[in-house]
């Protein structure tokens, strides 16, 4: 007996209906964004080898990726990310290209997510990678898209922040952790577990570079959090860092994201090295994770040989259309507005008329019956309120809303 | 996240459930129908814009992950279990215990060359705590009182949570080495942090203020 003939997998779904419009509507919203500002589109294989994702740093870890051999016996992987297979293409085919590149995609991605975590093992991901150019100009264009993109949707609230994964990095540096004490430290700051962090860090007393890593994580919240940061940033390089982002931060209200923007300087990489600047954020109320998250990379190309700054965002497209659905008042889908029902002996005119109809820039639906009573019976189930008789050359418009002949 | 204003905080059934009640009752919060609850599960907190939900412990860690409550109060032992993303930011302090390794009075436990077994309830805590030691065990996930493993033989030791160690004693075992401290956590999910900064700083002010 076969026990999975009937089933999805685990993390997978199928898409229907209002669902489908929703999604491919989000796309559509975002391609044109990314068009408008000049992107073009990268297309990235689904299967990879595993060593794109492993290959000289660990930003992904193996339980999290679907992996499979191919006729070889070589390790592949269901794409779990985007930007490492644009990472490969710049260091092979894009080397001669003019820079800065920039590129979008729009993607299925797979990741396997802890069993029964009500997750998906499959979503699309659509984002954007602007590689080359300089840094400061770079993050302004980046979150500039994002925002337009988060603003796009209409959600009922959201919030977009930004950090620098440089203040963790700069301030872990001088403690001289190991690294199995420095991934404790990371995941305490990432988690605002404030008092293990403290207890943590207790060991340096009095080093004002673990005292600022200790306060980290509280640096949350709106335009006050650049003066208490100020006060605590034990140097230059961190005072620096600092400044920079209150820049990209004015930038940003000025272009008139100001009530939705914050900021948290406890952001930092999940994986290690993969961001090396500035990290951002969009969430949506009504979706408990980030809809939106990207940063900047800039260690990571050189790994494909090719040593060149770069930065992007992922938006789950997913999330996206979730967001739509929940906004749309009734259905999104939209109904044909006839159906053309063609007698015996004139199955040609039909198909004639309904391409006449079509050019008219009408949505026709050919009723597939044999009998005019059986597609009228279809039409008034679906609600499609125009039902076209072809016969001969004749063609009689019933108005099913009304039961009369037009 | 739940709707708007409203805070939507999950609290683990049974003593930490108790021991929250407590808080906000020493906060000045109105607990009555906390107190007299029935076999309800959603309980408001009249004149405050929170409602607080009863759950079981992983239960508490699955529906602030999904941001259908916003905030839980649960045992460090789950969240160690159970991992996941949200925000754990404050130790609440009640609720504490601590994860042991134990074995039979008088056995060891390093020694030797052949591979240990363990008895557990919590298997990824247990395989967290041999990884870090680079030592391969087997692992026996136990329903019940993970104790019998040892005595009837299909042990070397077990992890489990001890507070006095009345129960190993009892069984003629003891804590060979603490695996971990444990205490009740309060947790935040990650969207709600920023979206509800305020009443989520707040809340978590008073209810720390009213631990001291």
């Amino acid at each position: 007996m076969k026990r999975y003939d009937l089933l999805t997998p685990e993390g997978t779904r199928d898409l229907l209906f209002d669902e489908c419009v929703a999604l491919r509507e989000a796309d559509a919203k975002l391609r044109g964004i990314f068009l408008r500002r000049g992107y073009t589109e990268a297309v990235t294989p689904g299967l990879e080898f595993y060593d794109v994702f492993s290959s000289k740093s660990r930003y992904f870890s193996q339980e999290d990726m679907y992996k499979l051999t191919d006729a070889k016996g070589r390790l592949m992987v269901m794409r779990p990310d985007s930007t490492m297979p644009i990472a490969r293409l710049v260091g092979t085919r894009l080397r001669e290209e003019v820079f800065p590149l920039k590129l979008f995609y729009s993607q299925t991605i797979y990741r396997v997510n802890p069993k029964n975590s009500g997750r998906d093992d499959e979503f699309f991901q659509s984002g954007i990678e602007i590689i080359g150019g300089d840094v400061r100009r770079s993050d302004l264009e980046a979150l500039s898209v994002a925002i337009d993109v988060m603003a796009a949707f209409e959600a009922e609230d959201y919030r977009f922040e930004i950090g620098d994964s440089a203040f963790f990095a700069i301030l872990s540096s001088q403690l001289g952790l190991d690294e199995e004490q420095l991934d404790e430290v990371r995941t305490l700051v990432q988690n605002k577990n404030y008092s293990e962090l403290s207890e943590c860090l207790s060991v340096h007393c009095g080093n004002p570079y673990a005292a600022a890593l200790a306060q980290l994580p509280k640096l949350f919240g709106g335009r006050e959090v650049f003066d208490e940061a100020e006060k605590i940033l034990p140097d230059e390089n961190t005072k620096f860092v600092l400044k920079r982002l209150r820049e990209l931060y004015d930038n940003l209200c000025a272009l008139g994201a100001g009530e939705r923007m914050t900021v948290d300087l406890g952001m930092v990489s999940r994986n290690e090295d993969y961001y090396t600047g500035v990290v951002f954020k969009g969430y949506a109320a009504g979706y408990g994770m980030p809809v939106l998250t990207g940063g900047r990379y800039d260690k990571l190309i050189s790994d494909f040989g090719v040593d060149m700054p770069a930065t992007g965002f992922a938006v789950n497209v997913n999330a996206v259309a979730h967001l739509i659905m929940n906004n749309a008042h009734g259905r999104l889908t939209k109904l044909p507005d006839v159906v053309v029902f063609a007698e015996e002996g004139s199955l040609v005119d039909g198909m004639l008329h309904c391409r006449e109809l079509i050019s008219d820039g009408l949505t026709v639906d050919h009723a597939d019956f044999k009998t005019l009573d059986e597609a009228k019976a279809y039409a008034k189930e679906r609600g499609i309120p125009r039902l076209d008789v072809v016969s001969g050359g004749d063609v009689t418009i019933l108005n099913l809303s009304d039961g009369k002949e037009a | 996240m739940s709707e708007n204003k409203t805070l939507r905080i999950a609290l683990t059934k049974g003593r930490l459930e108790k021991d929250t009640v407590g808080l906000f009752e020493k906060i000045g919060f109105d607990v009555t129908q906390l107190r007299e609850k029935g076999r309800k599960l959603i309980l408001p907190v009249p004149g405050q814009n929170i409602e607080v939900v009863l759950a079981k412990a992983a239960d508490v860690i699955t529906y602030v992950e999904h941001g259908a409550c916003d905030l839980g109060v649960v045992g460090k032992d789950t969240i160690m279990e159970h991992g996941g993303k949200y925000f754990e930011i404050a130790d609440l302090g009640f609720g504490s215990c601590r994860f042991a390794l134990a074995v039979r009075r008088g056995d060891g436990f390093y020694g030797g060359y052949g591979v240990k077994t363990v008895a557990t309830k919590y298997p990824a805590v247990t395989r967290a705590f041999f990884e870090r030691k680079k030592m391969d065990v087997e692992i026996v996930k136990i329903e019940g009182s993970v104790e019998l493993a040892p005595l009837l033989g299909i042990a070397d030791g077990i992890v489990d949570i001890v507070e006095t160690g009345t129960t190993l004693k009892e069984n003629g075992l003891v804590v060979f080495e603490d695996v971990a401290p444990i205490s009740a956590r309060l947790i935040v999910n990650t969207v709600s942090m920023k979206l509800k900064k305020e009443s989520i700083d707040e809340l978590t002010e008073k209810m720390i203020k009213a631990l001291e």
